[in-house]
């Protein structure tokens, strides 16, 4: 079993509409991992059944329970984040100004105050259109994405594949370089790294490559839109050269990435084209690679 | 000479855990003494950020000579772990404790 992590540093580079190309072409042997919980949009690619889902709990909160509550204001006092404002007389908890960190429930004299789990999303285990398992999250509103759901979705999507002997798990990687993208990559075989010829483009893929270098796994990058500018789209493959990454392949400018998604299909169900070939061509390479 | 490694499990023959930060379990083998000691960090792994450098104080602790583990720490927990002079071999992933150390033996795992 292979795990190969698509991400970009950047968004809006194609990484989404590549990892679900890739998914299709892979059909049932493969298990998608949808770690991009923030924005999480591929399911509008892969049409899921949510057939199972899981409430999940991170952080915590304060609740006062108001018959014990005296009205003294202590915790209002020392909360530093304004989350205990006074509404119709009583003590009550912004639940989405309160970091959990205990203070108040800490400090009140009748132990009014305790930390609850808070619940900030669910996630998923859905059969998709291909025949193949999806595991993914949805987010609650002011909740955040963060390394341990990240955690989450992928160690289920392993014990998915490894369960169901499946060949490959394609993990749709979170964006930036913080905590959920380590957690994204972390533990992969190779990291598809998705960027386009712009100064940004090139900025987020040193930068996220930096972290996957760190963890020295094998990379290779597709550059996206590669004809829209190219100068820099010859910069990336200098950079690429150096940097002993391989250049997967480069795709032209193509408005068919957003004809697909507004039918909500992937690239290579909708036209039978030159970019339907070459993705079709990179997925190859990619297993290639990893074999 | 006191070798960890990053597992699912608590055996010799248990799967290792390629993560490093949120690796559930960290085994210590003392080839002296020739025994085999584990720290159980499902609560670390279960933290929302910051599982790396937690992980990495835990080894601090435990304090071994060798670590050996499927990718490495990232660069947090790689800062606290190249200031106890602890020795990091990756690679060792998808494959049992057992197996991961008589690679390390001969030495087939490479050097982070």
């Amino acid at each position: 079993m292979k795990e190969i992590v698509i991400i970009s540093g950047k968004g809006g580079t194609g990484k989404t509409s590549i990892t679900a190309s890739f998914a299709v072409l892979g059909g049932k042997n493969v298990v998608v991992a949808d770690c991009d919980v923030d924005a999480a949009d591929m399911h509008l690619l892969m049409q899921p059944d949510f057939a199972q889902s899981e409430d999940f709990y991170s952080g915590e909160l304060a609740v006062i329970d108001q018959d014990k509550c005296t009205q003294c204001g202590e915790c209002a006092d020392v909360c530093r984040y304004g989350a205990i404002p006074v509404i119709d007389g009583q003590y009550i908890v912004d639940a989405l100004s309160c970091e959990g960190c205990g203070y108040c429930a800490r400090i009140c004299p009748t132990e009014a105050i305790t930390n609850v789990e808070l619940m900030v999303g669910k996630w998923y285990v859905s059969t998709i259109k291909t025949g193949g398992i999806m595991v993914h999250a949805k987010l609650g509103v002011g909740a955040d994405n963060s390394g341990k759901l990240v955690a989450k979705v992928k160690n289920e999507a392993k014990q998915i594949a490894s369960d169901t002997n499946k060949d490959y798990i394609i993990v749709d990687g979170s964006p930036g370089i913080g905590c959920p993208v380590v957690s994204s990559i972390s533990g992969a075989n190779f990291v598809v790294l998705v960027t386009e010829p712009s100064v940004s483009g090139l900025h987020d893929l040193k930068r996220v490559y930096q972290l996957v270098k760190k963890f020295k796994i094998k990379a290779g990058c597709i550059i996206n839109k590669s004809d829209i500018n190219k100068e820099v789209s010859k910069e990336i493959e200098k950079f690429l050269e150096k940097e002993d990454i391989v250049h997967i392949s480069s795709l032209p400018y193509d408005e068919t990435f957003t004809e697909a998604m507004t039918e909500g299909k992937t690239i290579v169900e909708y036209k039978n084209n030159e970019l339907n070939k070459s993705l079709a061509e990179s997925w190859e390479k990619v297993q290639l690679i990893v074999k | 000479m006191k070798i960890a490694f990053t597992t699912k499990g608590i055996y010799w023959d248990s799967v290792m855990d390629s993560r490093f930060g949120r690796t559930e379990y960290i085994l210590v083998y003392d080839d002296e003494k020739k025994e085999l000691t584990n720290f159980d960090n499902r609560s670390i792994s279960n933290e929302a950020h910051g599982a790396g450098p937690r992980t990495a104080q835990k080894l601090f602790e435990l304090h071994p000579d060798i670590l050996i583990t499927g990718n490495g720490p990232g660069g947090n927990a790689a800062t606290v772990i190249n200031q106890a002079d602890i020795k990091v071999f990756i690679g060792a992933r998808e494959m049992s404790v057992k197996d991961a150390y008589e690679k390390y033996k001969n030495n087939e795992l490479e050097g982070f």
